[in-house]
């Protein structure tokens, strides 16, 4: 069952600019769905208006199969969690908890009962008497957190609500929001700009960019068919290294060459992405990640065909792995590779790529090319509406 | 070496800290720059003492001065002893202590007109914000710029004809409460002070099921302590002390305010007595300071509330 729904919905400031445009999308009941984009990209707006704190321009949204454009926030039966936490600072933890609860005229008792077990759930319950100014940033969270669950709203809307917290906490603090939203069932729609938080976090993840919705799908799928450069730029760390190539046939093989490197594109590969063949001879924009390659060190069996050969610029190592920096033809690219690496900086270094793995997008449209010439394929389109889909994927 | 008091210290180090210091801690070493600003802050000190806490100290001590003494030898302290009584013949035979209770009412209903406009107005304007909002506080803050004398005629002929009501106020303390309420600097306090509330908990109220009236009274207000102070002392010293329109608008002796009634009852009262009146008239304005001096110089008191 669908839990809320956007309609073709447009947000229009008086200026002019459109920060959400024409967005179509269905968010299944339970489901935890992940707005991600850059800043400006219209995914906080969307979410606002979700919430009725800001009016909507053009469509409809419904919250389960109410349409609730012109409904008060009070009534739409929600609960946000906000970036900067929005505490009372004049009440004491409970009061803040038993705010929303007291307004909707709940008995005492039931009051004392809510606010005791989601004070128990997150932890708080040394803590209820203090007031916000006397807690921790991650205490305040969990009282930010709190307020949403003791409402038991039909859904909860969170505006990055992780994004003034230290690394640590944030990574403690992700794991609990999860398991808490996977314990409670609540439909939620959680924004971020971190695509780390929308990978591990989200059921689905829609990826927006200038108002406009640019894929929606698992984050597996995104992070393996990304519908265009955008989405396989945004989403994974360090970014997909993207090159303008050329894709010719010799040998009965396909080859992709760019700079002074010529890579032989995998037969498993064309058999995903039919489309390539109609772009023999043409040039595409080819996007490899830089945890498809490697050291060839580490990976004797590969073929001349997987080969790169190049200058190591710069080294990062990270103690799990070491990042290498390579210039490729005009372009700077990042390779992932193994820790016991032995590129040095300034010295020649010859990597693998997993070419089973390559990108290939259109350069004037920035679509990735799979089953059709000149267009995406049906691979992630199909789940992008549906919220069905997504549960079986 | 000036020996500064450790708590003066501490704030020049932290103002050192927080990079607001002109001189650094280095330079605070050098012998030349602690002699030649200390000695000049050292000076200004008593200097600010004498001007400011001088005249009062002055006062308290005349009020309980012999008039003698304090026309023979004025600048003498207590030649022939204290004369208590002054106090009390003031408060008792001269009536101050009607007068004080007047200026009391007075100021009370002036204080109370001019905060349940200034909030509900200033919270309308900031945070309700209606579509007129800006041409509102446009009308507002002109009205700062008209002299209050030009509106005393005005005002004096509304008072005494007021619209719908058609019964004189003349005489009636709401002669002076209604007029007082009409604060546009008030209003401006306290519509800048709501702007810099962060919104997101006018949202979170909203979401949480606050109406406009709540958001009001359970959410705004309670944030606004330190500007509520602040235009409380304004208000209880503004009216406090005002002379001209209570003495238009009350003219029965007995609702007068002191600070009416003083200026005219001393060609009739005995200087020493008439000095004890003044100090009674002076010690509400101080108490207030004293106590309400935290809470304006407090800082907006909203820890915690967000982490920006």
């Amino acid at each position: 069952m669908t839990a809320i729904e956007f309609q073709g919905v447009s947000k229009i400031f008086p200026d002019g600019t459109r920060a959400v445009d024409g967005l179509d999308l269905a968010i299944a009941e339970g489901e935890f769905m992940v707005f991600v984009g850059p800043s400006g990209c219209g995914k906080t707006t969307a979410l606002r208006m979700v919430a009725g704190l800001e009016e909507i321009s053009e469509g409809a949204i419904l919250i389960g199969d109410r349409v609730v454009n012109e409904i008060s926030p009070k009534e739409r039966d929600i609960a946000m969690v906000f970036q900067n936490y929005a505490l009372y600072p004049h009440m004491t933890v409970a009061e803040n908890l038993a705010f929303g609860l007291k307004l909707r005229k709940v008995s005492k008792k039931e009051i004392r009962n809510r606010v005791q077990s989601a004070a128990a759930i997150l932890g708080l319950e040394d803590y209820l008497e203090r007031k916000p100014g006397a807690l921790s940033g991650g205490q305040r969270q969990r009282v930010a957190m709190g307020r949403a669950i003791v409402r038991e709203p039909r859904a909860y809307l969170m505006d990055e609500p992780l994004s003034n917290l230290d690394a640590k906490l944030r990574v403690q603090m992700r794991a609990e929001i999860q398991s808490l939203q996977r314990t409670l069932g609540v439909t939620t729609i959680y924004v971020t700009h971190d695509q780390t938080e929308a990978m591990t976090m989200g059921d689905r993840i829609a990826v927006m960019r200038d108002g406009t919705l640019q894929q929606v799908d698992t984050p597996e799928r995104v992070y393996q068919w990304p519908a265009n450069e955008f989405v396989a730029g945004f989403i994974g760390s360090p970014a997909m290294n993207m090159v303008d190539a050329r894709l010719t046939r010799a040998n009965g093989e396909l080859e992709v060459s760019f700079g002074d490197s010529t890579l032989v594109v995998d037969d498993g590969l064309i058999v995903e992405r039919p489309a390539l063949l109609s772009y023999e001879g043409a040039h595409v924009t080819l996007g490899i990640r830089p945890e498809d390659l490697e050291d060839q060190s580490f990976a004797p069996e590969a073929r001349p065909g997987q080969r790169l050969d190049t200058v190591c610029t710069l080294r990062e190592a990270l103690g799990s792995e070491v990042l290498v920096h390579f210039p490729v033809g005009s372009a700077r690219f990042v390779a992932r590779i193994d820790p016991q690496t032995a590129a040095r900086e300034g010295e020649p270094l010859r990597l693998v790529v997993d070419t089973r793995r390559l990108h290939f997008f259109e350069p004037g449209s920035g679509l990735a090319i799979y089953d059709q010439a000149g267009t995406v394929g049906d691979r992630w389109p199909a789940s992008r509406l549906s919220p069905a889909s997504a549960s079986s994927t | 070496m000036v020996a500064f008091p450790v708590p003066l210290r501490r704030r020049r180090e932290r103002a050192v800290a927080e990079g607001q210091a002109l001189i650094t801690t280095a330079d605070w070493h050098r012998p030349a720059v602690r002699w030649g600003i200390g000695s000049a802050q050292l000076l200004l000190l008593v200097g600010l003492v004498i001007v400011g806490l001088g005249p009062l100290l002055w006062l308290a001590k005349s009020a309980i001065t012999p008039t003698t003494d304090t026309i023979t030898h004025p600048m003498s302290l207590f030649p022939h002893g204290a004369a208590w009584s002054n106090l009390r013949e003031a408060w008792s035979n001269v009536n101050v202590g009607r007068y004080f209770w007047n200026t009391i009412v007075i100021a009370f209903g002036s204080w109370l007109s001019q905060i349940v406009v200034a909030t509900t107005a200033g919270f309308a304007l900031s945070v309700l914000r209606p579509k007129y909002a800006r041409i509102l506080t446009a009308l507002l803050l002109t009205t700062l710029f008209v002299p209050l004398v030009v509106l005393l005629v005005p005002l004096y002929v509304e008072i005494v004809h007021p619209p719908l009501i058609h019964h004189s106020f003349i005489d009636s303390y709401w002669a002076v409460w209604l007029p007082a309420g009409a604060s546009a600097f008030n209003v401006v306090l306290m519509q800048r002070f709501f702007d810099n509330l962060p919104r997101e908990i006018f949202e979170a109220a909203r979401i949480d099921g606050a109406g406009p009236f709540r958001l009001f009274w359970s959410v705004v207000l309670p944030m606004s302590k330190p500007i509520l102070g602040v235009v409380s002392v304004f208000a209880v010293l503004a009216s406090w002390k005002d002379f001209l329109w209570p003495l238009l608008v009350i003219t029965n002796p007995d609702r007068q305010p002191l600070s009416v009634r003083l200026p005219t009852i001393q060609s009739q009262t005995e200087l020493g007595i008439f000095l004890a009146a003044m100090f009674i008239a002076c010690l509400v304005p101080i108490a207030g300071f004293l106590i309400f001096q935290r809470s304006f110089l407090r800082g907006p008191g909203l820890s915690g509330a967000i982490k920006g």
